[in-house]
């Protein structure tokens, strides 16, 4: 165990004096910090820069007040001006004028179905879109001349949608209460889930680094003079203990950035959503998918000396860590279905896929619970044990990549 | 004197082929012994076997100072045959974390490895990237990283290989100069030139099996037997009919006669027939190199005597 620590300390070590990887730590909360400031620049630029349209009407139905009231609701940034001004004499008005537009209603918007809009040659792009919304009150205008009665009005303005009728009333109820429960505090499951997957993903990046780690001690062909002070056991517990920490303080680094900048600029109790004990089980999961992670990398790395030498075979296992990704559709949609149950049982898919169904649960299924974290376990057993042998012998062989075969082969000795 | 590490008829064999088999020797506090024999004869396998590297399939391997199985591996120095270190870090940082591995402690590791690089022409280096190293100064830093916590036995696989002139020399003080301080020394070679000057014990090796083991003196007065170099164009048949010729080899107008062991040089040059031609005959002993290579050619001359003599 000491030696192991010792390993580990200087995996760690050697990790923190590396530019690259210093580099790499604080550069993706920077970047992720950089993309949500960029996401509010964007916001606030489009409220602010967006100049202001003056729509100016010539009313002869006098509606204006019902016009003003639609954009007004519709939130347009429109000026509205009534105005006398002759039909003919637009054109020349509206030479060198920003941003305007002319609305002549008069009878052909009731006979006729149609508005003449006069616009400056530079105005909004989406203004065009924006004046129909104005057909709405100049239908019920319309309408109203036609003789309809209040109740029929009602009616015939109201559209006709289509709706999927629900075959069980349980379903229906049952949907009901997930929404009501999400609508009340939808936050509250996914603040913890999205941390501890974040803490989930930023320790399997860093589980890949484990990978790097074990292949680059072949390369370098310095297993020979490590081994000869201590036994492959205790280097490859080294490695995984020593990027557990280097995923643990990558991860403390991110959150610390992160974590004000996400509390100053949206309006959710982050922390006390944070800081409740599903935390801890939602973290053990995390730390359970890294150590199986972990422990599959370490073995896939001794058996070559490259990655870009890497067989097909060793490329497959490398893309274990992604799988969950298959199953986010899925589980988004229905998170009790029969994917995300087959996704829980799954040893690759189960850390990620119970994080994601715990953080859209309401109600937690304990069962399912207990058995995916008893296959996680035994698995991550399993896992080390495996990862231990490969090692032990692929830690060693030079000059050439192990094949399916031969690691078969050492598992089996 | 005392035996630091004993080997013990040692068998290993990789799939179906046999590697090694049946080897035994002892190393003993103070001196250097040494295991030669050509490519692929098994050196290496016989010394990750005794690491605990590899395991072997048969016989024993004890350390003195070693309770049970377990390797004293904080008293072993290990410079293996493959040569590397990790790139991207400081001379001083690697050669501080193969001391802690060793448990030794780090005030004087760091302490005797400044004078260790002084020793090797590095004094500076220490805060140099170990990837910045020439091969040859990476070989030294690896030299000192076997040493630096004085190990009692130390295992050198190669350690000449790929040096210049100059270091050899510096390589083969240092270890002569460790052994005098008391530690075992056993080193893998193939330069026998090197080994003939510095070691006091040999273990000869070819194809696995043992060929010959003994003291340098020893072994010398057993197996370096004179031969005579002639030039000038002779008959084989007639250089063969000559009394106390075990074998000839001829090459051109050059002819090497080996003689038996017992020979009186004197007198059987006084018996030399009268018709052999002699343009020039120098007579000397078969040096270590040419039993080495006469091994590895499988010429087999010596082989027999070495069984027989045991």
């Amino acid at each position: 165990m000491r030696n192991t620590m010792k390993v580990a300390k200087w995996e760690i070590k050697r990790n923190m004096k590396n530019k690259t990887f210093l580099i790499g730590m604080f550069l993706t909360p920077v970047l992720i910090i950089g993309f949500i400031l960029i996401g509010y620049l964007f916001n606030d630029s489009d409220s602010e820069e967006a100049e202001t349209t003056k729509v100016i009407v010539n009313d002869q139905l006098d509606v204006f007040s019902e016009l003003q009231a639609t954009a007004d609701q519709a939130g347009f940034n429109w000026q509205m001006h009534q105005t006398e001004l002759e039909e003919s004499k637009v054109k020349s008005e509206l030479d060198g004028t920003e941003n305007t537009a002319y609305l002549f209603i008069d009878d052909r918007a009731m006979t006729e179905g149609s508005v003449p809009v006069y616009t400056s040659e530079e105005i909004d792009q989406f203004f065009i879109n924006q004046v129909q919304v104005l057909e709405t009150p100049l239908k019920a205008l319309q309408m109203k001349q036609l003789g309809l009665s209040d109740a029929e009005l009602a009616i015939a303005s109201s559209g006709i949608s289509f709706e999927e009728a629900a075959n069980e009333n349980v379903a229906v109820t049952e949907e009901a209460d997930t929404e009501e429960a999400l609508g009340a505090d939808p936050m509250e499951r996914i603040v913890p889930g999205a941390f501890a997957g974040f803490i989930m993903l930023s320790i399997v990046f860093t589980g890949m680094a484990i990978f790097q780690s074990a292949s680059q001690e072949k390369k370098d062909k310095i297993a020979e003079i490590i081994l000869s002070s201590l036994t492959p056991a205790e280097l490859m517990q080294g490695k995984i203990v020593g990027y557990f920490v280097l995923g643990i303080i990558q991860s403390v680094v991110s959150i610390g950035l992160v974590l004000p900048v996400l509390i100053w600029r949206i309006d959710i109790p982050i922390m006390e959503y944070l800081l409740v004990p599903e935390l801890a089980l939602l973290i053990g999961i995390a730390i359970l998918g890294f150590l199986l992670f972990a422990s599959i990398f370490v073995g896939i790395g001794a058996t070559m000396a490259d990655i870009s030498t890497a067989g097909n075979f060793q490329g497959m296992v490398m893309m274990l860590p992604f799988l969950p990704f298959i199953f986010i559709g899925p589980v988004a949609s229905d998170p009790s279905g029969l994917m995300a149950q087959i996704g829980t049982y799954i040893p690759f898919t189960s850390p990620g896929v119970l994080l994601l169904r715990l953080s859209m649960l309401d109600e937690w299924p304990w069962m399912e619970i207990v058995i995916s974290l008893a296959i996680l376990i035994v698995s991550v057993w399993i896992f080390m044990k495996l990862a231990g042998k490969i090692f032990k012998v692929g830690i060693l062989m030079y000059g050439k990549n192990a094949t399916p075969g031969e690691i078969w082969k050492w598992i089996r000795a | 004197m005392e035996t630091m590490l004993s080997v013990e008829s040692l068998g290993k064999s990789f799939k179906d082929k046999q590697v090694i088999s049946n080897i035994s020797f002892e190393v003993q506090k103070g001196e250097i012994m040494a295991i030669l024999g050509p490519n692929g004869a098994g050196k290496s396998t016989t010394i990750r076997n005794i690491m605990g590297i590899m395991y072997p399939d048969e016989g024993s391997i004890v350390f003195q100072n070693s309770n049970g199985k377990d390797i004293p591996r904080h008293i072993i120095g290990y410079l293996p045959e493959e040569r590397g270190l990790y790139k991207n870090v400081k001379v001083m940082d690697i050669l501080l974390y193969l001391a802690e591995l060793k448990d030794y402690p780090l005030d004087k590791a760091k302490e005797r490895a400044l004078a260790y690089l002084k020793k090797f022409d590095l004094e500076g280096k220490e805060k140099v990237s170990v990837e910045e190293l020439s091969k040859g100064m990476g070989q030294k830093v690896q030299f000192i990283a076997s040493i630096i916590h004085e190990p009692e036995l130390l295992i050198l696989d190669e350690p000449f290989s790929g040096l210049d002139p100059v270091s050899q020399e510096l390589f083969k003080d240092e270890i002569r100069n460790l052994a005098d301080n008391g530690t075992a020394i056993l080193l893998s070679s193939h330069q026998m030139n090197l080994v003939e000057e510095m070691a006091d014990r040999l273990f000869m090796i070819h194809r696995g099996q043992k060929v010959i083991y003994g003291t340098m003196e020893d072994v010398k007065t057993q197996y370096a037997n004179f031969k005579c170099t002639i030039h000038g164009k002779n008959d084989l048949y007639d250089l063969e009919r000559i009394p106390e010729v075990q074998r000839v080899e001829q090459n051109d107008n050059t002819s090497i006669l080996y003689l038996s062991k017992d020979v009186q040089p004197t007198i059987w040059l006084r018996n030399l027939p009268e018709d052999i031609v002699i343009q020039e005959l120098a007579i000397d002993r078969v040096s270590l190199h040419e039993i080495f290579i006469d091994i590895a050619t499988d010429k087999n001359l010596f082989q027999e005597a070495g069984e027989v003599n045991a």
